[in-house]
């Protein structure tokens, strides 16, 4: 059991895993701010161009939103960094890690944010317009507001996912804490950074994980 | 654009690295023939656990499901593959992805089945019952069918999401399709074959999202 | 007597259902008609054709002497002015009654918070909620809330409301309420063009009823002459069965 615990490889690991966690909570907060605005903008683009003529962009944003829930997001990491250059698109594996994660979760927000838009009822479009309120006016201060509520609980659920999916970006050598716990146990031969790492996430995301949870009951929506 | 072609989309390289993916590929579908069904089985032990046990029992397994969603699936694959051998257990690596993917899957599968359960009228619990049917029969011939119906979409959701999981065993070195894909760009200094593969997850994934949107599968994917 | 809403010609299809055909009708200043018909008839149709909330395929809505702008600021404008009141309140379930009240004076007329909430305060006076003003739609009855509803077309000092069922959605106790407050607009001159199933109040409070039967106008007049001594096979039958 010691070889778990081993108090001088723990140590060793701890600097490392420190600057580590700096890392992760960059990854996770730039790429969940830049995914929950590309979902935002995506849907309400979406919503404020239904029925127009400019229908067809649209189909293009579900598209997107397929697309990018089809692909699971350590591949679209992989083909970002590792491909990309063969097009002169040289990528950091930060920089790599934040698009792809912000790709997938701005696909996932902007389909729940369009759930939430289009599961508010037409009549509140409709008494909004009947007010003489234009489109953007009814949108962001009846429709939205309403649409918001709903997809807080799912929203979060996501975005506590891409913060976990962080680790990910260890593929592409980003010294985020699961990457600093394995080069330290790939040079010592034990297990004790990878299981300081996994108390590290733990102590991050159980909270988090348990507000979502939270959230759910409390935003019952079904 | 050509140029592009030749780069991107090389016909020579992905004819000659066909063997190589479609081998990845077969390791990838025996990982979600573990994984799929095993969390499916695990999960639905979950939900009925959680939905006979006292309040308390309930709670704590609340919590043990939670501890286990903190860690990000990645964590808890190298974690098992990685660290099972300093206790002298090795399994082979294809059960070693599987047990670790099984274990963060069932979890959510297992709130879905939980909540299928919760979304049936007591009074069919009633109905069960009056009619001399014991809990566990209650729940297997008239709760469960029932419930499972009601969150088939999140099912399907989890289950896409299962697959795509599926992808980190290339990290721990398991020969699957996103691991082949790399070791053939490898050999011929070219990108085509890791775009061949992202195209073969989609080929492969696309018609389940389709299949989840008939459904009326709603965006509120579990975490 | 001028008129402040006109319909020439209107008409309406959905889907290659006619819905409405060939509608002709006036409401003067001050002037309350009622629309009756049967369920389907197109009474909703025609009001939501007025502001374009549906979109005529054919003939013109004219208001205050010029056509109803197809879309922009235009019609956004002639909407303030031509309030609306639905059969199921669509009040908005995240702001108060005031809020619900003051959010187009503000946003979509342009005045200021305080001049807005000061004209949605005055317009649920009106409709006898006052002390209400800060309570949330779900904390109010149907009837209220459709009061709400109707302050917070007032709020825009409408030349015309447009009122699509207002009582149908609620419980029978309730519509007093309600049909009470339209009954004092009226008194107090607004114009009013107004679809319901409350034939008694029509009768006492309408200058003219329409008789609407599958899209269009059978007869039109004032109420004893409709009611009374309706022409029409359609709408003997229709009055027979109430």
């Amino acid at each position: 059991m010691r070889i778990f615990f081993d108090a001088e490889v723990l140590a060793a690991a701890w600097p490392g895993i420190c600057s580590g966690i700096g890392v992760t909570l960059g990854l996770a907060l730039t790429s969940i701010a830049a995914g929950v605005a590309l979902g935002l903008v995506l849907a309400t683009v979406r919503a404020l161009l239904r029925g127009a003529p400019l229908r067809p962009v649209g189909g293009l944003i579900a598209a997107y939103a397929d697309v990018f829930r089809a692909m699971p997001p350590l591949v679209l990491l992989v083909v970002l960094y590792f491909a990309a250059p063969f097009a002169g698109i040289e990528l950091s594996g930060f920089m790599a890690a934040f698009v792809a994660l912000g790709l997938v979760l701005g696909a996932s927000a902007e389909e729940i944010f369009w759930a939430g838009i289009t599961s508010v009822n037409r009549g509140q479009w409709e008494a909004a317009l009947s007010t003489g309120l234009s489109r953007g006016e009814a949108f962001r201060r009846v429709v939205l507001p309403q649409a918001v509520r709903l997809t807080i609980p799912p929203l979060t659920n996501r975005a506590i996912a891409t913060g976990k999916n962080t680790a990910l970006a260890s593929v592409v050598a980003v010294p985020e804490v699961l990457n600093q716990a394995a080069s330290v146990q790939a040079q010592t031969a034990s297990p004790a950074p990878l299981l300081l790492a996994a108390g590290v996430y733990v102590a991050l995301f159980l909270p988090l994980v348990r507000i979502g949870r939270w959230l759910e009951t409390r935003f019952h929506i079904r | 654009m050509s140029e592009f072609f030749q780069t991107f989309l090389n016909p020579g390289v992905m004819a000659e690295s066909s063997g190589l993916l479609l081998r990845g590929l077969w390791v990838t579908v025996q990982a979600c023939l573990i994984v799929v069904p095993g969390g499916l089985f695990f999960g639905a032990g979950l939900a009925l656990a959680q939905t006979l046990a006292p309040a308390w029992g309930a709670r704590s397994l609340s919590w043990g499901v939670d501890l286990i969603r903190a860690f990000p699936p990645l964590v808890l694959l190298v974690l098992i593959v990685h660290g099972l051998p300093f206790l002298g257990i090795e399994p082979p690596p294809l059960l070693g992805v599987g047990i670790a993917l099984t274990i963060n899957t069932s979890t959510y599968y297992g709130e879905i089945l939980r909540a299928g359960i919760l979304s049936i009228e007591p009074t069919q619990w009633e109905a069960a019952r009056s009619t001399g049917l014991g809990t566990m029969a209650t729940l297997r011939h008239v709760i469960l069918p029932q419930g499972v119906r009601n969150v088939l979409p999140d099912l399907a959701g989890n289950t896409l999401e299962a697959v795509k999981l599926t992808s980190l065993a290339s990290v721990v070195a398991l020969p699957d399709l996103l691991r082949m894909a790399r070791v053939a760009q490898g050999v011929h200094f070219n990108p085509s074959p890791l775009i061949l593969a992202a195209l073969l997850y989609l080929a492969l994934l696309w018609p389940l999202v389709r299949l989840i949107r008939r459904l009326g599968g709603r965006a509120v994917l579990p975490a | 007597m001028s008129a402040v809403l006109e319909l020439r010609g209107v008409g309406k299809t959905f889907a290659g259902v006619p819905a409405l055909r060939d509608i002709h009708l006036a409401v003067g200043t001050s002037e309350l008609v009622a629309l009756i018909g049967p369920s389907g008839s197109g009474k909703s149709t025609l009001l939501r054709c007025c502001n374009r909330l549906t979109e005529p395929d054919g003939g013109e809505v004219v208001f205050e002497g010029s056509p109803v702008p197809a879309g922009g600021a235009e019609l956004a404008s002639v909407r303030r002015r031509m309030g609306m009141v639905f059969q199921a309140f669509n009040l908005y379930p995240h702001l108060n009654a005031l809020e619900n009240a003051a959010l187009a004076p503000r946003r979509a007329a342009g005045l200021g918070q305080g001049e807005a909430e000061t004209a949605a305060r005055e317009a649920l006076e009106r409709v006898g909620l006052g002390d209400r003003t800060t309570a949330m739609p779900d904390e109010l009855s149907g009837g209220q809330q459709q009061r709400v509803a109707i302050a917070r077309a007032l709020a825009l000092r409408p030349r015309i409301l447009l009122l699509d069922e207002p009582t149908s959605a609620l419980d029978p106790e309730l519509v007093g309420s309600v049909l009470r407050v339209i009954r004092s607009l009226k008194e107090d001159g607004v114009a009013m063009l107004i679809a319901t199933h409350e034939i008694a109040f029509a009768r006492e409070a309408a200058d003219r009823i329409a008789f609407l039967a599958d899209g269009e106008i059978l007869e039109c007049g004032p109420p004893a002459e409709i009611l009374d001594r309706p022409k029409s096979e359609r709408l003997q039958s229709f009055l027979s069965r109430l």
